[in-house]
């Protein structure tokens, strides 16, 4: 039983969406339900000598335009092919409530540190920052700054810098700004870029894959880095597919580390449901954070069962786009907002997990769902997105759609 | 929503306690940057691990909010460029292809000063962490406004800071050298009340000052002003004291 939902409508209105799965929804459904490994690149650039395979955008990305040069990054490229996705929606909504009353929130954790690091391998061999380079690709800030002068809108903007939660917890915080009546239409995703800081970074912590990531394998060994963006408009129509409810937490155990008795992970979980009002038997698929680190997926699963018991029909898809950081939670907001959309009568279709099959006896079993799954969904339809990040923080998304 | 502040603390190289901020707001002047606070109240294991901007943030957290209490509020913490001194050193290790150092790039995320500071104080309450550029301190404080609003929080804590910008950058930075931390412990329902309202004004210009807007609200906070005016981007931020709340 469900009791009425204490939250006004949030709904999320529009989406764009780019990873290596595709520039478009109608590119990535497809690649996305069919468990598509095929799209990640070997790159030997970003681990100099070590040959890894990344979640790279290999589209070409739209040019960010000259009047924004300083913020000329790719990072804020990747926005700008999600963005051109929904700057009709953007356009109609400012021109409905006006461009202060739009907002912008996005999660990135490496910004656009890409153009950093060139800026410094020049300087260490010239003795000078390339002229080129700008503070603000680097800055998180300088992503929310692109996208308001590029929507041209005046809201509250900022950036969300919580590690890997900070894409989800922007939905959160759009939802807020809406509640608070400080916006009447947020944009709010999260992007995030490939670059050698991570690449090399969760390199040193031993927490890269040899191949692609094999997420609650007992032959996992690590995370698969990935790349792109996922954006929103946030609005208060009651129609459409909506944020129902959402559960943050921290861990307050380890700045790498998740909580091993699974503490935080767990109350985020419970937190997203008793704020969407719902049951854990209301979730029809669970988006797992599913990292592929044997830490990660050791407390998840116990988390997880804990939480919904057996049977639940769960995946990750980083084994289709790696693991994309400050950009995760939105893009895997954005793939269940695909599969509520993409629903076929009471039945709706899940991305498969893809992995070795080789069950670990230490982990909770999970239902990990097979290719061609296809999970019932009657109304109201919901489904969780779970995202756990350095720091300890925590946060889980419910989505739901009550239209047949 | 009545927001009140219930405490505030602010530290700056130089700048001690209450009594140090009542002087230096009669004649205000940028933080000097210098050696980060004290932070014996740490364990020696914890202290190692944090960076200036994380002893300033943890330092002023630790002086407004010295109770039990401090495990059990949400938080929101805002840096325009976060620990920005250990990222440079991690550029510089890329740049000549040395080893990185797995510690230092744990605690080089943005959030890394929250993550500290749960750790810490074993505070395990939703915390964001949050960045807008000029706008950290204003930005922050909306996100305070939105952890207020969410439902259980009666109380927020609202850290904002920035560590000396390293010299390699020096040249490209627009604003202050840094090496500051303020701390608003912001309540529904004791303190003293405060509204924050936004117009649009095209023709507000931001004022050029040489400490930033979070010790600007300080200064503002000591005196008897009754209103502070912050413009960035075209738009006018105006806080209130004693003011009871309006519709939004």
């Amino acid at each position: 039983m469900t009791r009425s939902a204490p939250h006004p409508p949030c709904a999320l209105a529009e989406l764009g969406v780019v990873t290596a799965l595709g520039v478009s929804i109608e590119e990535t459904w497809p690649r996305l339900v069919a468990g598509d490994q095929s799209r990640f690149v070997e790159r030997d650039d970003l681990s100099p000598g070590v040959v890894r395979r990344f979640g790279a955008v290999v589209a070409d990305l739209p040019a960010v335009p000259a009047s924004l040069r300083h913020l000329a990054c790719r990072n804020n490229e990747l926005a700008l092919a999600a963005y051109q996705q929904i700057a009709g929606g953007v356009d109609a909504a400012r021109r409905r409530f006006g461009d202060h009353r739009i907002g912008v929130v996005v999660g990135t954790s490496t910004s656009g540190i890409a153009s950093a690091e060139r800026a410094f391998r020049e300087r260490a061999q010239t003795g000078r920052l390339s002229a080129d380079f700008d503070l603000a690709q680097m800055e998180h800030g300088g992503l929310p700054e692109f996208l308001t002068l590029l929507a041209g809108v005046r809201g509250p903007h900022y950036a969300i810098a919580t590690a890997c939660s900070a894409g989800a917890k922007a939905l959160v915080s759009a939802r807020a700004l809406l509640e608070l009546d400080l916006c009447d239409a947020v944009i709010a995703g999260g992007v995030d870029s490939l670059c050698q800081l991570t690449a090399r970074g969760f390199g040193a912590l031993q927490s890269i894959a040899t191949g692609i990531t094999n997420p609650m394998s007992r032959n996992r060994d690590g995370l698969t880095l990935g790349e792109g963006a996922a954006l929103f408009l946030v609005t208060r129509d009651g129609d459409g597919i909506q944020l129902l409810g959402a559960g943050e937490s921290s861990d307050a155990h380890h700045m790498s580390a998740p909580d091993p008795a699974g503490g935080g992970a767990e109350s985020c979980m419970r937190a997203a449901l008793a704020d969407a009002r719902l049951a854990p038997e209301a979730i029809a698929y669970l988006n797992l954070h599913g990292t592929g680190t044997p830490q990660n997926d050791a407390v998840e699963s116990k988390a997880v069962e804990r939480v919904f018991g057996h049977g639940l029909a769960c995946s990750s898809t980083k084994p289709l786009v790696g693991h994309l950081l400050g950009a995760s939670g939105a893009v895997e907001a954005a793939f269940c907002w695909m599969l509520l959309a993409r629903r076929d009568g009471d039945a709706m279709a899940v991305p498969p997990h893809r992995w070795d099959g080789a069950t670990d006896p230490e982990l909770a079993a999970l239902e990990l769902a097979k290719p061609g799954t296809r999970v019932a969904a009657p109304l109201p339809v919901a489904v969780m997105s779970t995202s756990f990040g350095f720091g300890g923080s925590n946060c889980a998304l419910v989505l739901g759609d009550a239209r047949p | 929503m009545r927001v009140a502040v219930q405490r505030w603390a602010a530290w700056a190289n130089g700048v001690e306690g209450e009594s140090g901020w009542r002087v230096w707001a009669r004649r205000p002047e940028a933080p000097i940057p210098g050696d980060p606070p004290d932070v014996s109240f740490l364990p020696a294991l914890q202290r190692r691990r944090c960076d200036a901007l994380a002893r300033a943030m943890l330092y002023v957290a630790h002086e407004c909010c010295p109770d039990e209490s401090i495990a059990s509020l949400p938080t929101v913490f805002a840096s325009r460029h976060g620990p920005i001194a250990t990222t440079v050193t991690l550029l510089h290790d890329l740049a000549e292809q040395r080893p990185v150092s797995p510690t230092r790039f744990s605690h080089s995320v943005h959030n890394t000063p929250a993550g500290l500071f749960s750790i810490w104080s074993g505070n395990r309450q939703p915390s964001t962490s949050v960045s807008a550029r000029q706008e950290s301190f204003v930005q922050g404080y909306v996100e305070a406004l939105c952890t207020l609003h969410r439902r259980a929080a009666r109380r927020v804590l609202f850290v904002t800071g920035d560590e000396p910008i390293p010299e390699e950058l020096a040249a490209l930075h627009d604003e202050g050298a840094g090496g500051y931390a303020v701390a608003l412990l912001l309540s529904r329902d004791e303190g003293d009340a405060i509204r924050l309202a936004r117009r649009p004004d095209e023709a507000g210009q931001p004022v050029s000052r040489a400490w930033p807007d979070a010790l600007e609200f300080v200064r503002w906070w000591l005196s008897d002003e009754p209103t502070l005016a912050i413009a960035h981007g075209g738009i006018r931020w105006t806080w209130e004291r004693g003011a009871e709340p309006s519709a939004s």
